[in-house]
């Protein structure tokens, strides 16, 4: 009986789109966060009779045929990059990007990863640093005994050396752009990494030809709307059990059938 | 076998099938841009098996027969989402996708961008617009779809002028019932039907249309289903049960 195994892909779609609004939820603290949404699709048809097939000698055709489905499938499980909301930390190393872009990341094994997220420390060489001490790219060096560490809307950190009272420009921020940022590939940590789905990154000064604005002492919150998750959450839930009572009575009425023999 | 048994026979397919139909409108609950499928069945008489001197002539037997499945376009409701990129037809119509097995149609709006900066379907499949795919540039931001489906955006510092990156081709079909449903989410056209441009519709930016089959109707279809299929079991059972009786009574002649 087709009924129970057209059930059962809804039963297991509905259980991949708990998984992924779970993860949504566990993360709607994460600063930098994108939510995730699963997509569904239906699976192919099995065209029983077949719109347009001739159906008498003098030409008449069939205006509708009969189709049966075979369910639906999970094509993906993309990520809306909208922008977080912006909250105000007071750390003069918290950098939240405004607009488009991403922070370039050096990992130890010398290949770039890309983050919205800000929450910048300094190691003991005075460079900026993720929390996993992973230097952001271009390095920037803060010397020791240095005051006033600014970061302006176009990426430039500066800071007042000692004894002087004048800012200097330490160095630059940039950020990347991909064309597709929705294809990016999460990698943990608030990290990604760069795709043939996402086209090749494109660095450039915050600020300038469409990349946004960085903001210091701030940083981005997930773009997780908890009333809409758990909306979400209760839909599938609920379309979960119908498939559900599919199966049972796909079940009941193979039951009668093997019943009709005594 | 004895026609009776054939007869419900005929039903109790029909009604597995349409259990088939049910189930795949449930499976797709929450499958975006999902139409829902009902099947109709006909009566088939069997035109011999017919003695028409008697006074009251023989009835014909007459078979179930499931005779098509036909879509309901009716617009389903508008998800919220908030990405730029999702867009939901209020209205009639179809954006037109094209795909390696030619073009087909589809209300899924939840689009991407892929590599090239065009505008795709989730599977990968570019969207059309009225003059070919649309095309993003690498620099643009703060994309707008306007409700009659023209792409403006902000391009690189760019304030105050916005730059159109093409229109979504919309098309509409005279009969809509004519379409295949051809998994992916997609209709087909068969051969020989031409699309028309669409206009009575409005583009919706940052929604996506989720399916438009409703959870209520297609339990109680499902109730109904399992209830005609036992009741049909119990006839043939009754039948066969009348045809034992009458063969043991017939056959039981005193020696």
């Amino acid at each position: 009986m087709r009924a129970l195994h057209t059930a059962a892909t809804g039963m297991m779609a509905q259980e991949l789109n708990v998984q992924v609004i779970s993860n949504n939820i566990a993360n709607m603290r994460t600063t930098g966060y994108k939510r995730q949404r699963a997509e569904f699709q239906d699976l192919l048809y099995e065209h029983v009779r077949r719109i347009g097939t001739q159906t008498s000698a003098q030409g008449n055709i069939l205006p509708v045929g009969v189709d049966l489905g075979g369910g639906v499938k999970t094509v993906g499980t993309p990520r809306i990059m909208t922008q977080g909301t912006l909250t105000r930390t007071g750390s003069e190393l918290d950098i939240a990007i405004r607009g488009e872009g991403f922070f370039k990341i050096l990992m130890p094994d010398g290949t770039f990863t890309y983050t919205r997220d800000g929450s910048f420390q300094m190691d003991a060489q005075g460079r900026i640093v993720t929390l996993h001490g992973n230097v952001l790219s271009p390095a920037i060096t803060i010397p020791q005994n240095a005051t006033g560490l600014t970061i302006n809307p176009q990426g430039q950190v500066m800071v007042t050396p000692q004894g002087s009272t004048t800012p200097t420009v330490l160095g630059q921020i940039t950020l990347t752009r991909f064309i597709n940022k929705a294809g990016l590939q999460p990698i943990g940590d608030n990290l990604f990494v760069e795709t043939p789905a996402s086209g090749p990154p494109q660095d450039g000064n915050p600020g300038t030809d469409g990349y946004g604005d960085l903001l210091q002492s701030n940083l981005e919150q997930a773009n997780v709307e908890v009333v809409s998750e758990i909306s979400d959450l209760i839909a599938a839930q609920r379309a979960y059990e119908m498939n559900a009572k599919v199966i049972a009575a796909a079940d009941q009425m193979l039951s009668a059938t093997s019943n009709m023999m005594r | 076998m004895a026609i009776d048994t054939l007869i419900a026979l005929s039903w109790q397919t029909a009604l597995r099938r349409e259990l088939d139909v049910v189930s795949n409108n449930i499976a797709n609950l929450n499958t975006a841009g999902y139409k829902t499928d009902n099947s109709a069945f006909s009566e088939y008489v069997m035109p011999v098996a017919q003695a028409g001197q008697f006074a009251q002539p023989d009835r014909r037997p007459s078979f179930v027969q499931d005779r098509t499945t036909w879509h309901d376009f009716s617009q389903g409701p508008f998800q919220q989402t908030g990405s730029p990129l999702d867009v939901a037809i209020d209205g009639e119509g179809f954006f037109v996708v094209q795909t390696a097995r030619g073009e087909r149609y589809t209300r899924n709006g939840a689009f991407q961008l892929n590599n090239n900066g065009e505008l795709v379907t989730s599977a990968g499949d570019r969207v059309l617009g009225e003059s070919g795919p649309i095309v993003l540039q690498a620099n643009d931001r703060d994309i707008v779809v306007t409700p009659d489906g023209t792409i403006k955006v902000r391009e690189g510092t760019s304030l105050n002028s916005d730059s159109t990156r093409g229109k979504l081709r919309l098309v509409t079909f005279q009969n809509p019932q004519v379409l295949r449903k051809d998994g992916t989410s997609m209709f087909a056209a068969p051969d020989g039907v031409q699309p028309d441009p669409a206009d009575k519709f409005r583009v919706v930016q940052g929604a996506v249309e989720k399916s438009n089959v409703r959870a209520v109707v297609e339990m109680a279809r499902m109730v109904q289903i399992t209830r005609h299929y036992a009741d049909v079991a119990h006839m043939i059972q009754q039948q066969a049960e009348l045809r034992r009786n009458a063969l043991q009574q017939l056959a039981d002649v005193p020696a």
